[in-house]
């Protein structure tokens, strides 16, 4: 998660992840951002977010986010 | 069948008359067979094109799901390496099924909207080639519908590949999907997530959501016979005889032409949304207040919003996720780094979907142009951020207050004025004339003596055209504050409420333009 939120404070330093819930929904995400965390993710973690997978749900947060790389960690 | 017709407005009326009445698990049965009664009635033969679509996706989703679960069955209890290879080779065997869905589909739809375009171009290169071949040219004849319809059957296609949901068994369920009538002239672009449910289940008959239903289709009909079917009096005269017109002229035209489309489209939508909320069916939202953007990407985000959403989720990221994009990436980030580093794999990824937006205008260089002309504009505002970000900050700018909004707006509607330029006009060239003649600045006097206002209609037009579009921006200035009309109309006493619905009904009879034979013209979007 500490190496999950790193890469997201990096990408976009303005923005408080511990406490936003809706990153997605609140447009606070828009889908320049998403492409560049999922290459960031894709990179650090090892794994292939696809097209698929860009889902609100999976990046309205940084738990979701998480949830979402374990997921594919476990496929 | 005009949807602004009294034989549709009839047809509506018998329509709901029968799914109100038949048993509840029948009504959707009810929709189907109305939506092909519409359909034929619309294209005749074409009709083919529609059941092939809908054949197609039906199978080829069906035939995913099922080797999916086939492919579920045999791992089990398998070891590691055997499963790892039962789903790389169902990954393989879904891409193929999906190829063939998107071939089918995109394959239609090129040969009968794009076929002539694409051999006007090859004969044009043979020309130049010195090849005495000339592919022929045939009449263009359009299904209802194509170019919604298309996109909205490879998105089911896609979802299903992409596991968001399992095929749907029932033939006459995916045919509804694919065919129900209201989204057939214009969109919104539907996707099977957010309308099976709701497409299938029977609704009773509620008196408040028929009541917002014509509520809003009401506010539909007069945006399109009141303000834009007026609008495209003076714009069809200006823009047919550009040559005739200069400076303050044409610019009216762009602005009165950029309120048409906007009032004809919109109006087309909130139309169409009445019509599937009679039946409670909740559309997606195609509008939301574009003109109060703040830049060119919000302004897409607000604007034919279901398009954009398309091209977002079937376009931009299968582009962004793919390996040759990753490649561009990496290979980007080593050589430029920072900001710049990050900007040009999204420069390649975008590129697709403004191409892509413009084609699907239409089968022209123009609306190629069009597309990209939102491209490049798109590109360099990504690629000035950080410059504008830095005056702001040593100018200290708020850029929170309202002026700078303001400013961000009309800079905004500006850029947006340009594209309906090229959109309207005949060809690039005639847009090009037109763009330049605004800056001879002539006839500004006629803007002093009314003459202007003369133009294609009369004085008296032009009077209510400007009424209506205040009334448009008063209410799309509230709803921007949050005010939900509707609900506050709902609440005044009803001596009001029934004053402003005869009134906005006798203003549509009344101040409607309608043309030969009491037809108002067609709708802009229903040629796409």
């Amino acid at each position: 998660m500490e190496e999950l939120l790193e890469i997201l404070k990096e990408i976009k330093p303005d923005v408080n992840f511990e406490n936003n819930k809706n990153l997605i929904d609140d447009d606070i995400l828009d889908s320049f951002d998403i492409v560049t965390i999922v290459a960031a993710i894709d990179k650090e973690f090892d794994i292939q977010i696809t097209a698929k997978d860009i889902l609100p749900e999976n990046f309205n947060s940084v738990e979701a986010i998480y949830n979402l790389i374990q997921k594919i960690e476990e496929e | 069948m005009a949807i602004t017709s009294l034989k549709f407005i009839l047809f509506i009326a018998i329509i709901s008359l029968i799914y109100f009445v038949a048993p509840k698990k029948f009504r959707w049965c009810i929709l189907l067979v109305a939506s092909y009664i519409y359909y034929f009635i619309s294209s005749s033969k074409l009709t083919v094109f529609l059941i092939v679509s809908t054949l197609s996706i039906y199978l080829t989703a069906l035939w995913i799901t099922k080797i999916e679960e086939k492919t579920k069955e045999k791992c089990k209890n398998k070891e590691k390496t055997l499963k790892k290879e039962l789903k790389a080779k169902l990954a393989k065997n879904k891409k193929l099924i999906l190829l063939l869905a998107i071939l089918i589909n995109f394959g239609i739809l090129i040969f009968l909207k794009y076929g002539n375009f694409i051999s006007i171009n090859i004969n044009k290169i043979f020309k130049i080639a010195n090849i005495g071949i000339k592919l022929p040219l045939r009449e263009i004849i359009l299904p209802l519908g194509i170019s919604y319809y298309t996109l909205q059957a490879i998105s089911y296609v896609v979802d299903v590949y992409r596991g968001k949901y399992k095929a749907e068994k029932h033939f006459g369920k995916v045919a509804l999907f694919l065919t129900f009538f209201p989204q057939m002239l214009e969109g919104p672009i539907g996707n099977f997530g957010d309308l099976s449910s709701q497409l299938y289940e029977g609704h009773d008959f509620e008196y408040n959501r028929v009541k917002f239903s014509l509520q809003l289709m009401l506010w539909g009909f007069f945006k399109k016979l009141v303000i834009a079917d007026r609008a495209a009096l003076c714009v069809n005269e200006i823009f047919s005889n550009y040559n005739n017109y200069t400076g303050v002229a044409i610019l009216m035209a762009i602005i009165l032409y950029t309120v048409q489309i906007y009032a004809d489209f919109s109006g087309c939508i909130d139309i169409v949304r009445g019509i599937a909320q009679i039946f409670g069916v909740n559309l997606a939202e195609n509008f939301k207040r574009p003109f109060f953007s703040k830049s060119i990407s919000e302004f897409w985000r607000r604007w034919h919003i279901t398009l954009g959403a398309w091209l977002r989720e079937y376009i931009f990221y299968p582009i962004s996720f793919s390996k040759v994009c990753i490649n561009i990436t990496t290979w980007s980030k080593k050589i430029f780094k920072g900001y710049i580093g990050k900007l040009i794999p999204a420069a390649f990824a975008l590129f697709f979907v403004w191409f892509g937006n413009g084609i699907w205008h239409g089968a022209s260089w123009k609306y190629v142009f069009y597309g990209l002309y939102y491209y490049i504009l798109t590109i360099l505002g990504m690629l000035f951020e950080p410059l504008f970000n830095k005056i702001i900050e040593i100018f200290k700018i708020d850029n929170k207050s309202f002026g700078y909004r303001l400013w961000q707006m009309i800079r905004t509607s500006i850029i947006v004025l340009g594209g309906m330029l090229i959109f309207r006009a005949y060809r690039l060239k005639t847009a090009w004339i037109m763009f330049k003649s605004i800056f001879t600045f002539e006839g500004i006097d006629k803007l002093f003596n009314g003459e202007l206002f003369k133009i294609g209609f009369e004085t008296y037009d032009f009077v209510i055209l400007l009424i209506g579009i205040i009334i448009m921006f008063v209410i799309g200035l509230l709803q921007e504050k949050g005010y939900n009309i509707r609900e506050k109309i709902s609440k005044q006493n009803l001596v009001f409420r029934w004053l402003l619905y005869y009134g906005v009904i006798f203003a549509i009879l009344i101040f409607g333009i309608y043309g030969e034979g009491y037809s108002a013209s067609s709708f802009i979007y229903g040629q796409f």
